[in-house]
């Protein structure tokens, strides 16, 4: 067993896992807010990265604004899915069902609608940073995914402090752990639930920056949140922090599979895994057990 | 003869907070009993451990003379508890008949195969089980609600029809969560009535959670009180009516 | 004939919104991994008639068979899980199913897909089977087990204490459901003539749900009618093929906001009932 290979995938892995964290508590936000799981936020993704794409090639390319950029026109665009779709439903009380069963179609609007638009074609990001690599010691690691890396860390990090420290991210805690209290002590619920999707979709407009930048645009790059997904379940769903490790775990669980066992039955192995885990321990790795009250 | 239920020190905790503590209580055969508490105190969460909606933490159930304490709900209702709810539980999506029917499926006696047929015996016993559930809507006379939908229906209706479900299920044993709430003075007295009369046509056991005073202390023979959990006061109307411990935790510190 | 093509092609979707239809409509049980079960359906027949030469009749119930037990074995360990996990590990399923196509390459042909499946699976089986689902469908839906169905869907909780063993019924509703959604994928096999392992992925999954939606959860009619309407609208119109899914997306979220009980509401073609709805109405 080759140590270097094995340290190598495993770095390799934990940038993509930077990237499914990043999915997992863009997903995981919603799902403490309104507990449904939005399955739109790929669409997000996708449209971010359309957007990043278009910005850096006909705009300006340099790499942080565009970033920037994105990641609010992701917030934004989130926002209006929130305004259009979600709220009209809200609003007339509808059960859960009906959120998860338009956010899934909402999902494949955008995909089906850019599809359609802009045919197989796929585009690739302009060269931000030469393709160089750095030597630690005897691994050779990308720029890129270093940088992804760092990205997401930093991302991550911002939000937890907003999240613990700002007033409008205890405003959140607070209309996760009930939607209706909080509006009786004069906090504008609605105006919460946006701003909630704005931060989730900052997330996603990150995301499909980062997808983008390393792969290649095309109308499926949401698809990969079922991923992000994957990792907050497993993480624990209502844990963002579960959501955090598991989205790492994924990445260099998937990296160090796809060298030992190849690409094609890695997938079984790993969903096979999930759904003996999930068996085992429903809550995922962090998450709690409530009891339904009667 | 053994009693009907016996609960045996039953605790249950959520996270941090005491729901239940080391509660117990046994029911005979005929009586009425109730349940009375100051909000929070834990009475619906008794129900749910005896039916078992919520593990217990520790103790044991007895129905009759078998021990329930791992039957999953729908188990413990098959051999004849019955229940009814604080907030109302009636399937939106099923009309009044089909609402009560599904409390009956379990006795009825087709097998799936026979149903995805549709031979004649699930046409008998399909026929047998729409005159049972008429019976009871009768029963209640609630006959004329029988193709609506429970969520168009008034509150007091609603409550009743919660009652004829429960009933369907042939039960034993019947529990009544609050069934006074929402309720007015009128609608009270007859439920009481009602109370009396199902226990007398059907050789029922009760017991009753209520907040209504005048419910409980009418129609109950026996009552346990429960404060933050733990069981204050146990007797009959008149004792508990007096009790200091019970007037403490109602009234709260009267100096 | 044209015509009889369309109809062709739409009854065999059809087969399959109405194979999650006792899932999803009457129970509210999300898979987005049927396409795995239409995938093992199509497989198992053609690899039956095809590599080991069993009569199509017995490839058949082998493919029926094993969407059953598969149903079995992936329902026993996630039909505990909350609705949104359900969802998900289904999804997983799906993938599994996929990658392992893909990977039994000796078996099946791998990426290249599998063919020299005989047409079979002609308009008068399609028909036929179409009914016959129908029919069993209504039937349960009408009696025992559409109501416990029901039930579950509505409030899992009162359910079970009004007597019905809720995981057992949805065990039994996942089984069902498979092994129609296998046979659907075993006479597509039959008459497409040419599978592959990304026949069916996990948004076509998610479109029969959606279709269901449309149609109305209570509404067995209504859920064909929708089903017919979109397969059959696809084929009609090849060129704007591709828009129709953002159509159908459309339709879907104004249906959902404004008229949530499906464009069908509930309605069922049975005289009797038509007349007792107008007199609920």
């Amino acid at each position: 067993m080759n140590w270097n290979v094995l340290l190598q995938q495993l770095v390799n892995g934990l940038s993509l896992g930077g990237v499914y964290a990043l999915m997992a508590v863009g997903f995981g936000l919603i799902f403490n807010v309104l507990k449904f799981s939005n399955f739109s936020h790929g669409a997000v993704v996708t449209l971010s990265a359309y957007f990043g794409f278009w910005v850096s090639r006909y705009v300006l390319s340099s790499f942080i604004p565009t970033l920037l950029a994105t990641a609010v026109v992701g917030g934004f665009i989130a926002v209006g899915i929130e305004r259009l779709i979600f709220r009209p439903i809200r609003r007339r009380g509808y059960p859960v069902t009906m959120l998860i069963v338009n956010s899934i179609t909402a999902a494949m609007l955008v995909q089906q609608f850019f599809a359609v638009l802009l045919g197989a074609d796929y585009y690739t990001y302009p060269e931000f940073i030469r393709e160089t690599a750095i030597h630690l010691g005897s691994i050779t690691v990308s720029k890129i995914y270093l940088l992804m890396l760092g990205i997401s860390a930093a991302v991550l990090l911002g939000l937890s402090y907003v999240i613990r420290k700002t007033r409008i991210g205890i405003a959140i805690r607070a209309v996760s752990t009930d939607i209706s209290t909080p509006s009786l002590m004069g906090v504008n619920v609605d105006f919460v639930v946006s701003v909630a999707f704005f931060f989730s979709g900052i997330l996603g407009g990150v995301t499909g920056y980062l997808l983008g930048m390393s792969f290649s645009v095309d109308p499926f790059v949401g698809s990969l949140i079922l991923k992000g997904i994957i990792a907050a379940i497993i993480g624990g769903m209502g844990s963002l922090g579960g959501g955090v490790i598991a989205g790492i775990l994924l990445g260099a669980a998937e990296s160090l599979l796809i060298a030992e066992i190849g690409a094609a039955l890695t997938p079984i192995v790993i969903y096979a895994a999930i759904i003996l885990l999930l068996l085992v321990r429903p809550q995922g790795i962090a998450g709690r057990i409530t009891d339904v009250k009667a | 003869m053994t009693d009907v239920l016996r609960l045996e020190g039953i605790s249950k905790r959520f996270g941090g907070v005491v729901a239940v503590e080391e509660f117990s209580l046994t029911q005979g055969r005929d009586a009425i009993t109730g349940i009375i508490g100051p909000n929070g105190a834990g009475k619906t969460t008794v129900f749910n451990l005896a039916t078992g909606v919520y593990p217990l933490d520790s103790g044991r159930v007895f129905f009759g003379d078998r021990e329930i304490t791992r039957l999953p709900p729908h188990r413990r209702t098959d051999l004849g508890i019955a229940r009814t709810f604080q907030n109302i539980r009636l399937f939106r999506n099923l009309d009044v008949l089909d609402n009560l029917k599904v409390a009956h499926d379990m006795k009825v006696r087709y097998t799936l195969w026979e149903e995805m047929l549709r031979l004649p015996r699930v046409r008998r016993e399909e026929r047998k089980i729409h005159e049972q559930a008429l019976h009871y809507l009768d029963y209640l006379q609630l006959t004329r609600y029988a193709e609506a939908r429970p969520a168009n229906l008034p509150y007091g209706i609603q409550r009743r029809l919660e009652l004829a479900r429960a009933l369907m299920t042939e039960p034993r044993l019947l529990l009544l969560d609050e069934p006074a709430a929402g309720l007015n003075p009128q609608e009270v007295r007859t439920l009481m009535d009602t109370i009396r009369k199902v226990r007398e046509d059907h050789r029922l056991s009760v017991i009753v959670v209520e907040h209504h005073m005048e419910l409980i202390m009418n129609i109950c023979s026996h009552i346990h009180v429960l404060d933050f959990g733990k069981k204050i006061a146990e007797g009959r109307p008149e004792e508990i009516k007096k009790n200091e411990a019970v007037l403490q935790a109602y009234l709260g510190d009267e100096g | 004939m044209f015509w009889l093509k369309v109809l062709e092609i739409t009854s065999l979707y059809t087969i399959l919104v109405l194979g999650i239809y006792l899932m999803t409509g009457l129970t509210g049980l999300f898979s987005l991994g049927q396409g795995g079960f239409v995938s093992i359906g199509a497989y198992t027949a053609a690899i039956a008639f095809v590599r080991f030469g069993f009569p199509f009749p017995l490839a058949l119930v082998a493919a029926v068979a094993m969407g059953a037990v598969l149903g079995l074995l992936i329902g026993i360990p996630t039909l505990r899980l909350r609705r949104d996990y359900f969802l998900l590990v289904t999804f997983g399923f799906g993938e599994m199913i996929r990658a392992a196509l893909l990977y039994l390459s000796q078996l099946t042909g791998g990426a290249m897909g599998m063919a020299g499946m005989p047409r079979r699976a002609g308009l008068p089986l399609i028909l036929v089977s179409i009914a016959v689902i129908t029919f069993i469908t209504y039937s349960l839906k009408r009696s025992r087990f559409g109501r416990k169905c029901v039930a579950i869907r509505d409030d899992e909780l009162a359910a079970s204490i009004m007597g019905v063993n809720v995981f057992a019924q949805k065990i039994m509703v996942f089984v069902i459901s498979s092994a129609i959604t296998a046979y659907g994928g075993a006479l597509y096999a039959f008459n497409i003539l040419f599978i592959e392992p990304n026949l069916f992925n996990w948004l076509e999954s998610g479109k029969l749900i959606i279709i269901t939606f449309v149609g109305g959860l209570n509404s067995i009619a209504g859920v064909i009618a929708a089903s017919a309407i979109y397969y059959s609208f696809g084929e009609f119109f090849r060129f704007i093929d591709v828009w129709r899914d953002v159509l159908l997306a459309l339709v879907v979220i104004l249906v959902i906001i404004f008229r949530p009980g499906g464009l069908f509401q509930g309605l069922e073609l049975l005289p009797r009932r038509l007349k007792a709805q107008r007199k609920v109405r």
